[in-house]
């Protein structure tokens, strides 16, 4: 194995470059200006922690934070709970398999911020019809209070992702031996023991790749969040993308909003590394 | 053959990382060919008014045929929230703007080394008196005026006409009451769903403009005192409840999830609510859904004791030169803020392809094309006006980001109303400190 060599290094120049540029050199120079009284223009004072010291005592950005951890808990099970079952609808051996996948991974082809506002209008209108024809309160006023609001964007997210993970879940699926799920029939396992015993285990690496998409985008979600709420009402649906971008262009402290973003980014990297360590240890080899 | 391979490796590796630096070198030789183009002038615009987007770059285009050595570059971004971080990244870039936006006191203060002094220009002395206002520094003045706006109770003449109500009688809240009660009485009659449509989604309805009617008596209408003000006392805060009450008693509900495009298009233009808070801006969406309506709209006041029969009007930009291109571009630049704003072909332009409310002495008024327009410069001239001071506001934001919310949790009943002044007092000291 002789792949460390010049040519090696020059291969990987455009990818390191490009990482580089816009990945690295951001992330360095962001924070260093959080370390500074930076308003995008320049930066006159280096002002230490100041910034850092200031967002743990900031109700707004602890409120976003604690939506967002919610919000995340909630889609990720969701999401991977709803992921698999489609997976596992479309591996069955029907006739519509082939149709239904492309159906299911359909509203990923949409972006969000039109997925957003489409769903404001079944939300706000076509709930609120329904509700009206069949007289059922839940379905009206949505979008309107924090807790329609929490569960519009988890449906939402849940839509747009489910068929992407579906995608992921059906490779592992169709990766399974028969020879496996055969000789377990034989041996008299009835389809629960077959899930638990064999197809669950197998797909476990599926879990660690679905779980840390469905973690880490369910943290930086933002132009659902802009489109369908807009963080309202009253900023309590606002999730941390949004408050970041909030504290630096609206309120116009860029140096402060880096800081957050430090911040999230550290929160973001160590739930997700930590989930992905964790799942690693619990994959099983054929 | 070894060494051949290196080679082949090699080169197809860097010819990789060369297309990939390309694609970032090649705007940066497009911008140092426009400089080096010799006695040609290139001036680059960034403009944040996307609705006037096309005539603009007519106007534009009609001005580099008069002047063939000036070339114009206009490039548009839109969306008042939008504007100010691209602005501010292209500054940073280094990337070379010549005339530009700024919409307050604070962005003054934040460009304040990039903005050239106008003062000697033929627009700046057309500019009406208070307009310029918040540009103004010492005796430098660091921008021009876009253009008026003025916003209030935008209503729809029939339907008042049809309930008997006499628009010019409005003036006090009483009158104004007594007009919602009649009118929500014959809604069925009137095929109305409600009276008003509140959009209390939208924060800026609430906190910038709402608020900004009722608390501009306390800075004296001046957008300067309200932006060095410690502290605000709400004055007026029981009349500004009294008014948003009434608003949310007779407003199509729930107005928590109601935004501006809702209340324009799909409440006030298809004739399904009498009245909504907005401004002049508002027309060419109402035009755009149904023109018979939109011949047939007026503004009617804000209700503020002691300024009954007012509206605010204001400026919510402005063009800025900036001061660190070269002495040619930045002349040509206020050559051409100067036609636009002063000449025949541009007067003509600004009041009936831009459909502006000039901010500007000696034009044609009665060009002015839309009611709406008409209205707002009908009380402006009347001298019939309240300050448009919340440019001014703390940039937490307060408006959008502390008035507004709050007014929002006011109506959602997480909040009383003496609960939304203390915090709303409490952050503006916080953020003045």
């Amino acid at each position: 194995m002789r792949n460390r060599d010049v040519s090696f290094w020059l291969f990987l120049t455009p990818v390191l470059l490009g990482l580089g540029l816009v990945v690295i050199v951001p992330l360095i120079y962001g924070t260093y200006y959080s370390f500074t009284d930076w308003n995008g223009l320049k930066a006159t004072e280096f002002v230490g922690f100041e910034h850092y010291i200031r967002l743990f005592q900031d109700t707004a950005f602890l409120n976003a934070i604690w939506f967002t951890v919610k919000f995340s808990f909630v889609t990720v099970i969701a999401l991977n709970a709803l992921g698999l079952g489609l997976a596992i609808l479309v591996t069955r051996k029907l006739k519509t398999s082939n149709f239904l996948r492309t159906i299911f991974f359909m509203p990923n082809m949409i972006g969000g911020l039109i997925l957003g506002f489409i769903w404001q209008f079944i939300f706000i209108n076509v709930f609120s019809d329904i509700g009206e024809a069949l007289g059922i309160e839940a379905l009206q006023g949505w979008l309107s209070t924090t807790g329609t609001g929490f569960w519009g964007l988890v449906i939402l997210t849940c839509w747009q992702m489910a068929g992407y993970i579906m995608i992921i879940y059906i490779a592992y699926l169709q990766n399974i031996p028969s020879e496996l799920i055969e000789a377990a029939k034989i041996d008299g396992a009835n389809s629960f023991q077959r899930f638990k015993s064999i197809t669950f285990p197998l797909v476990a690496p599926a879990f660690t790749v679905s779980l840390f998409l469905t973690l880490s985008n369910s943290f930086k979600i933002y132009d659902q969040n802009l489109s369908l709420t807009n963080g309202g009402p009253y900023e309590s649906t606002q999730m941390v993308a949004m408050e970041i971008v909030k504290t630096a262009f609206s309120a116009n402290e860029m140096a402060y909003g880096q800081a957050k973003a430090v911040v999230f980014f550290i929160i973001v990297a160590a739930i997700a590394l930590t989930q992905v360590y964790y799942n690693k240890k619990r994959e099983v080899d054929l | 053959m070894k060494g051949k391979k290196f080679y082949v490796k090699a080169i197809s590796a860097l010819a990789l990382s060369g297309i990939l630096l390309a694609g970032c070198g090649s705007s940066d030789e497009g911008s140092s060919n426009d400089t080096a183009a010799g006695d040609k002038v290139t001036i680059d615009i960034f403009q944040n008014k996307v609705e006037f987007k096309t005539q603009f770059e007519e106007l534009v285009a009609q001005y580099e045929e008069e002047n063939p050595d000036v070339k114009i570059n206009v490039k548009t971004v839109g969306g008042g929230t939008d504007y100010a971080p691209v602005l501010k990244s292209t500054f940073s870039s280094g990337e070379e703007i010549n005339i530009f936006n700024v919409t307050g006191p604070q962005d003054v203060i934040d460009y304040k080394e990039y903005l050239t002094d106008l003062s000697g220009t033929k627009a700046a002395e057309a500019a009406l008196d208070g307009t310029l206002a918040t540009v103004l520094d010492g005796e430098k003045i660091l921008g021009l005026p876009v253009n008026q706006e003025g916003y209030g109770l935008v209503y729809n003449k029939a339907i008042f006409e049809k309930a008997g109500i006499d628009p010019s009688t409005i003036l006090t809240h009483e009158d104004l009451e007594n007009a919602v009660k009649t009118l929500d009485s014959k809604k069925d009659e009137l095929g109305i769903e409600a009276v008003f449509a509140l959009p209390g989604k939208e924060a800026w309805v609430l906190g910038d403009h709402l608020a900004n009617a009722f608390l501009a008596d306390e800075f004296n209408h001046s957008v300067v005192e309200s932006f060095n003000a410690d502290t605000v006392k709400f004055e007026k805060g029981d009349e500004m409840q009294r008014f948003l009450d009434l608003m949310n008693k007779y407003s199509v509900q729930p107005v928590l999830s109601l935004d501006y495009s809702q209340q324009v298009e799909e409440y006030f233009s298809l004739e399904r609510v009498a009245m909504i808070q907005q401004g002049n801006w508002v027309y060419p969406s109402v035009e755009q859904m149904d023109e018979e309506v939109a011949q047939n709209i007026g503004i009617l006041p804000i209700p503020v004791e002691g300024y009954e029969g007012s509206i605010p009007v204001g400026v919510s930009s402005y063009w800025a030169v900036n001061s660190s291109a070269d002495e040619a571009e930045v002349q040509a630049s206020k050559d051409f803020l100067d036609w636009m704003y002063t000449s025949d072909t541009g007067k003509e332009a600004v009041l009936t392809s831009f459909k502006f409310i000039p901010a500007y002495e000696g034009y044609d008024t009665d060009k002015i094309s839309d009611p709406l327009s008409q209205d707002v410069y009908r009380y402006a001239s009347e001298g019939k006006t309240i300050g448009w001071i919340f440019a001014g506001y703390p940039s937490n934001p307060w408006g959008t980001g502390v008035a507004g919310p709050n007014m929002q949790q006011y109506i959602d009943g997480k909040m009383t109303w003496d609960e939304v002044e203390a915090d709303s007092i409490k952050q503006w000291e916080e953020k003045r400190k």
